[in-house]
């Protein structure tokens, strides 16, 4: 498994330096607090509703055992003994101390974890497939080219300070796990008709109040002029994107002023003038390099019969939360962390020193990190699943929701946001209990249900098929619905059903909605399907009847 | 321009008898400027495009930091030093120490700080780093990786 190399590891601990001296001059009144808000947000720390909020980047989602026990630890010490992981391969945690702060990235840094650019208006955390690297049919593992991407916009000196938030994913697999065109900036991996391996390019994506899907500005990059390519378009963002106007700051507004013909003609005539500068071409040697630090720790295991155990739960939680794995032999286990009444994706301390020690029997030591909120154990032998699962059980992490309903995504808000127009937990946990029977749940089958607190949309709601927005009207909690969004197959805006629902009926709509896709569904029809065909009248018809 | 401090004071010797001019009043009478050698100050808006055929007979450039979230003078800086290979000095002025590093890193060769930072050490800022990741106008001291 990639890990940093010394020189990195002295980066993070001098990136820490530096932030404690601004820290230190913030307290004792030398730095204002709307610069030191500026610096902070570049290091992942927030001011939220009750303390300080950290936000840790996992990049590309990929943890290992000895980093997720780190982890546990500074939820012990510096928190309330929970973190939670987010939408975006990142953990947070809630209740952090400002004079404490640096002490804890030194301790995150020695595991190489930090919290560089997880918020600020610079290059973001880079996503990827949590499943890179474990399925069939992908062009590549998008890690090593992440790994890269983030690294080149590491502290970049031209585009540290741009507009808005820039935030890049990358896919090399079939099916979009990472979302790629609702970012800032999508890669998609591809392969030309000669073989060669290069990035389709989106650019302008976005949720929020104007949600966009990105338009793709290049068809087809050269994998080694990809760093060039990418600083044309924050050239061309930083120099042009609107930064008068707090609610268009994104690169998806200057993306639809200017449209996506021209933009794309302006990063094009930018790139000429540097794609065959030596100096901006990726480096193929150190790619090769990662790309071995990468590789799969297994090997196809001989294809031994094994009976597998029959029990009514492991059979329910083996449906739901097990796929396979491209190596012979092995699977993906997918954990919930779903609880009743819990946020979606907090975990406690102890649960993450249990996952640490299942991964080290179960997973060779690697955890990866969805925008599911889940946890995956990348490669459990398929003769160990029936243990693992039983370990989970016994310290309930067993819930078979993944890929039900019932594995709602929700942000904090209104309990710890203070951003938030509304509750969105609570809400994730009436809709759990309404849908509790098994069952349904099995009988339903792969549906997103998807809370966001307010129109910063951080739980992706406008992507699910079912997305929940809170907002208030008249001092009272309100919802809006959008349905069939999605982002997996193809990308798509969801549709709004029609005026917003009370927090009250809210759970009674959903229901609704659902009851008129199991009614319409013919065989194994998705959520989307099922509406492309019946169109949004149906639902209309039985929400406000 | 707004609050831009006097641009004579941070000159250096060798350059006092450049006459220095705006932005706007340059590109509005290229030809007035041709002869003299001139010094150009350029806000943030400024499109510094339309320096790049001038550059020859420019002679120092002073870009403007105030404005701690506006990031627009670390491009104008690139096109200048990296792209157009501007051999005169690049100047920041109301410059904020945090952001020394990536000043200089875009292609600025002297700055002159805001007030409120005198008296703090400017090298924790401009040189806190013994590597970098990326190409840039200058990386001088630093171990290059990438
Ligand atoms: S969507 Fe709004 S309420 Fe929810 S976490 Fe994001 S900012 Fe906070």
């Amino acid at each position: 498994m990639y890990q940093y190399s010394p020189e990195d590891s002295e980066f993070l601990v001098e990136r820490v330096d530096q932030f404690e001296k601004q820290l230190n001059r913030h307290l004792s009144g030398d730095l204002d607090e709307a610069k030191f808000r500026s610096l902070r947000l570049r290091n992942g720390l927030y001011m939220e509703l009750h303390a300080h909020m950290l936000r840790v980047a996992i990049p590309y989602g990929t943890l290992n055992s000895i980093q997720l026990r780190a982890l546990a630890d500074v939820a012990d010490k510096y928190d309330r003994g929970f973190g939670h992981f987010t939408t975006r391969q990142n953990i947070q945690f809630n209740w952090i101390e400002l004079p404490e702060i640096a002490n804890l990235l030194r301790e995150l840094s020695s595991v190489g974890l930090h919290a560089i650019q997880t918020s600020g208006k610079a290059t973001r955390n880079i996503t990827a497939d949590p499943l890179s690297g474990l399925t069939e049919g992908e062009i590549e593992d998008a890690r090593p080219y992440c790994e890269l991407i983030r690294r080149w916009f590491n502290l970049h000196p031209e585009f540290s300070w741009l507009p808005g938030k820039f935030k890049i994913a990358i896919n090399g697999a079939k099916l979009d796990e990472t979302a790629l065109k609702i970012h800032d900036l999508g890669l998609r991996l591809v392969r030309s008709d000669e073989g060669e391996i290069g990035f389709s390019v989106f650019v302008g994506g976005g949720l929020g109040a104007a949600a966009m899907v990105g338009a793709e500005t290049a068809s087809f990059i050269p994998v080694e002029d990809i760093l060039s390519y990418l600083e044309s378009v924050m050239r061309i963002y930083n120099l042009k994107g609107r930064r008068d106007h707090q609610k268009r700051l994104r690169i998806k507004f200057l993306v639809r002023e200017l449209g996506a013909v021209e933009f794309s003609r302006l990063v094009y005539e930018d790139w000429l003038q540097t794609k065959d500068d030596p100096e901006l071409k990726l480096n193929l040697i150190e790619l090769e390099g990662l790309k071995k630090d990468f590789e799969l720790p297994i090997k196809p295991l001989p294809q031994a019969k094994f009976i597998d155990k029959v029990d009514f739960n492991y059979s329910i939680w083996k449906k739901n939360n097990v796929r396979s794995h491209k190596i012979s032999g092995y699977s993906i286990v997918n954990v919930s962390l779903t609880k009743l009444g819990a946020a979606p994706g907090d975990a406690s301390s102890e649960q993450m020193r249990i996952l640490a020690d299942l991964a080290d029997k179960y997973s060779e030591t690697e955890l990866r990190t969805t925008k599911r909120q889940t946890i995956v154990f990348p490669h459990v032998r398929k003769d160990q699943v029936f243990d693992l699962w039983q370990s989970l059980e016994k310290y309930e992490l067993a819930s078979p929701h993944q890929g039900t309903l019932a594995q709602i995504v929700a942000c904090p808000g209104g309990d710890y946001c203070d951003l938030a127009k509304a509750v969105s937990i609570p809400i994730a946990t009436r809709v759990q209990k309404r849908f509790d029977d098994m069952n349904k749940l099995l009988d339903i089958g792969d549906l997103n249900i998807n809370i966001s607190g307010c129109e910063n949309s951080c739980a992706h709601h406008h992507v699910a098929d079912i997305g929940l927005l809170g907002m208030q009207k008249n001092g009272e909690e309100y919802y809006q619905i959008t349905i069939a969004g999605e982002t997996l197959h193809e990308t798509i805006i969801g549709k709004k059903l029609g005026p917003s629902v009370s927090g009250e009926n809210v759970v009674d709509a959903v229901e609704e909605i659902v009851n008129v896709y199991l009614d319409n569904r013919e065989e194994e029809e998705r959520f989307t399907d099922v509406f492309k065909r019946i169109g949004i009248n149906p639902y209309k018809e039985k929400v406000y009847e | 321009m707004s609050d831009i401090l006097e641009p004579k004071s941070i000159v250096n010797k060798a350059n006092e008898n450049i006459e220095l001019v705006e932005f706007d009043e340059f590109i509005n009478n290229i030809n007035k400027y041709e002869t003299l050698g001139v010094g150009v100050i350029i806000k943030p808006s400024d499109d510094i495009m339309l320096l790049k055929d001038s550059l020859y007979f420019i002679e120092l450039v002073i870009l403007d930091f105030n404005n701690f979230d506006d990031g627009r003078g670390y491009s104008q800086a690139y096109f200048l030093s990296k792209r157009w290979g501007f051999k005169g000095e690049i100047i920041g002025i109301n410059a904020h120490l945090d952001q020394l590093q990536f000043m200089l890193r875009s292609g600025v060769t002297s700055y002159e700080l805001l007030e409120d930072y005198k008296g703090f050490n400017e090298e924790d800022y401009s040189n806190g780093f013994s590597i970098c990741y990326q190409a840039a106008a200058n990386n001088s001291g630093l171990r290059e990786k990438y």
